[in-house]
């Protein structure tokens, strides 16, 4: 190689490196200090939700650390219950993601223009919220760094987790990479990222769902449903979080623009949620419908557990009939309803957790050994709550420092 | 080279719970009521007191199924959970992460976790311990007063287990999950 070509190629490389440099710099941010993140109204609602926040914060420390001494028995899992409330808490997390994802997208990628004023909160919300749930789920795996390590040198390419924890890495490589753009307006871009980031979205997510779609050792869950089921759930959840987002940035008082935003997220919400309906009903009757053993005797169970029950009615009944009573012109109501929507959210991810779970694998192990004859009990322990309390925590604390660093409204 | 099988006639068993002492010994497996590879099935005696039906009380000993198509190993991210040469299913402490997936999978309750290297154990037919010194019987099979395992190659048309799966009917559990085990039950 002559000298000439050598030095051509410093060149270049060098001017590569300026350029991804005077990129990276050129991201637009607020300069913010310490004062600053202090700096807020006042009210009492905003001091509440500070001090909690900062409460929350303290026990994913304290949770945290009492894993750290103690491991895995700190929680309350069981060889019968081996998934708790952790493996809950991530889905919850990462489905809030895959929605706030999907809502972002309405703008920046179909071009939907009502919405292009979520699509910056909307995605930075994604990458707040699945941020969150890897906070969560690396207490929970046991050996996170062997995780690293062994899903490159020997992936299991036939497990289904396996799939969604890589793409739900490169979706978030994604999810970043469309964010810097929507910052620096750059909107072609930011769609072909964007839409990149939401196709490998929706497989990590419904790869989230052969989780448990592929459980044959397990009639109740095993099959179809959750797969589909879950991309559904996503897009709800998503809108839910969005209400709640502009509540917050608009303080209950929406201009023009937001309200029409927030009416037509209301209409697709109704739909959604009506569909749900329908999919949750015509699971359940066949689950039921036969009396096949393992499926028919669980989905009873479900029937009659309070949280089934609390995640149909908070997730499902309240939002659909508060929408359908002025076709979702009531926003203010709706951001308390879309709240009441994601405690009802946690509760279908932890009952689809819980209940692939419920019945024991009839061994005959009905004596000498831990097994209940009938159903598995399994209730948190405080370590397993302080540490899910703490992905809250963390949750809003980045949401909060972000909309300080970033300006996340849109650009008129 | 073989393909490792185990054939249990199991209306000999007694309860008497030998092998469960025998293997926690062997392989090391820690105290407690969650820890154990093997286990003793049984069923209720029915009938109401007085007028009980003795002879209804069976017991099913069992343990790892060792899947020829185990759920447990196809669901592991990280092939932590594999075959052996013999076609035994192992899980390599190195690599295990975990993440539990395959106690959720495992059809037959036959996972728990180590609690020394904090990752997933099961039966793996003594090949860390007795059948890498050379033996060829298992601590289980080795301890039980009335004979009920036999274990070997089910390759080798000679051997012992080969002649019973022959000469006998057998069932395996669960066998609609389509797992294919290689622990027969001789009826
Ligand atoms: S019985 Fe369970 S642990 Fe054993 S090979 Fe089959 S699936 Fe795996
Ligand atoms: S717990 Fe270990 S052996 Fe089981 S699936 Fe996870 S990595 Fe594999
Ligand atoms: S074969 Fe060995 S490891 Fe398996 S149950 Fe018997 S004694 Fe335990």
């Amino acid at each position: 190689m002559s000298e000439t070509t050598k030095t051509a190629e410093a060149v270049q490389e060098q001017s590569f490196i300026a350029k991804a440099k005077e990129f990276v710099f050129t991201i637009p941010v607020n300069k913010v200090s310490i004062k600053d993140l202090r700096d807020f109204e006042k009210t009492p609602r905003n001091n509440f939700i500070a001090v909690l926040t900062l409460a929350f914060i303290a026990m994913f420390v304290v949770g945290v650390a009492i894993y750290l001494s103690q491991g895995h028995h700190a929680y309350n899992v069981t060889r019968e219950h081996p998934w708790g409330l952790l493996i809950a808490v991530y889905i919850f997390f990462v489905v809030s993601s895959t929605g706030l994802c999907i809502v972002g997208s309405l703008g920046d990628v179909f071009g939907f223009k009502d919405y292009e004023l979520i699509a910056k909160r909307a995605i930075f919300g994604s990458i707040v919220t699945i941020l969150a749930g890897f906070a969560v789920i690396a207490f929970e795996i046991g050996h996170p760094v062997t995780m690293l390590i062994y899903n490159v040198l020997s992936p299991g390419l036939t497990s289904a987790i396996w799939w969604m924890g890589t793409l739900y890495g490169i979706y978030l490589t994604f999810m970043i990479i469309e964010f810097v753009f929507l910052l620096k307006n750059d909107m072609k871009m930011a769609k072909i990222f964007g839409l990149s980031g939401l196709l490998v979205g929706l497989a990590a997510h419904s790869n989230l769902g052969s989780v448990f779609g592929f459980l044959n050792a397990r009639p109740i869950s095993n099959g179809v449903f959750y797969p589909t089921y879950f991309i559904l759930t996503a897009f709800i959840t998503g809108i839910f979080i969005a209400f709640i987002i502009m509540g917050i940035r608009y303080k209950n008082v929406f201009p023009e623009a937001v309200k029409t935003m927030l009416t037509g997220l209301a209409k697709i919400q109704a739909l959604l949620l009506s569909i749900l309906i329908f999919f949750v009903t015509w699971k359940m009757l066949t689950d039921i419908y036969g009396g096949m053993p393992n499926r028919a005797d669980v989905a009873l169970h479900i029937l009659g557990s309070w949280t089934f029950w609390a995640e149909v009615i908070l997730a499902m009944l309240i939002p659909l009939i508060v929408i359908l009573k002025d076709y979702g012109k009531s926003h203010v109501l709706l951001v308390w309803v879309s709240l009441a929507g994601m405690v009802g959210i946690f509760f279908m991810r932890y009952n689809l957790v819980h209940d692939t779970q419920l019945k024991p694998l009839q061994m005959m192990k009905i004596r000498e050994y831990q097994l209940v004859p009938e159903w598995i009990h399994y209730f948190p322990s405080a370590t397993e709550i302080m540490i899910s309390l703490g992905g809250v925590g963390l949750c809003i604390a980045m949401y909060y420092v972000g909309s300080k660093v970033f300006n996340l409204d849109a650009d008129h | 080279m073989s393909r490792y099988g185990m054939a249990l006639d199991y209306k000999n068993c007694i309860n008497c719970k030998a092998c469960e002492v025998a293997c926690k010994e062997e392989n090391g497996v820690l105290l407690g009521a969650d820890k154990h590879r093997i286990w003793v099935g049984a069923n209720d005696v029915d009938g109401e007191w007085p007028l009980l039906d003795i002879v209804s009380a069976t017991f099913m000993p069992s343990q790892c199924q060792q899947c020829e198509d185990a759920p447990c190993q196809s669901v592991c991210p990280t092939n932590a959970t594999y075959y052996d040469e013999n076609d035994v299913v192992r899980v390599d402490p190195d690599k295990c992460i975990l993440c539990s997936y395959c106690m959720n999978a495992c059809p037959y309750d036959a996972r728990y976790v180590d609690d020394r290297t904090m990752t997933v154990d099961k039966c793996n037919f003594c090949s860390d311990t007795r059948l890498s010194r050379g033996d060829t019987t298992t601590a289980c099979q080795n301890t039980c007063p009335t004979k009920v395992r036999t274990f070997g190659d089910l390759d080798d048309p000679e051997s012992e287990i080969s002649e019973l799966l022959r000469t006998r009917e057998h069932f395996s559990l669960k066998a609609h999950l389509g797992t294919k085990p290689k622990l027969y039950y001789l009826t």
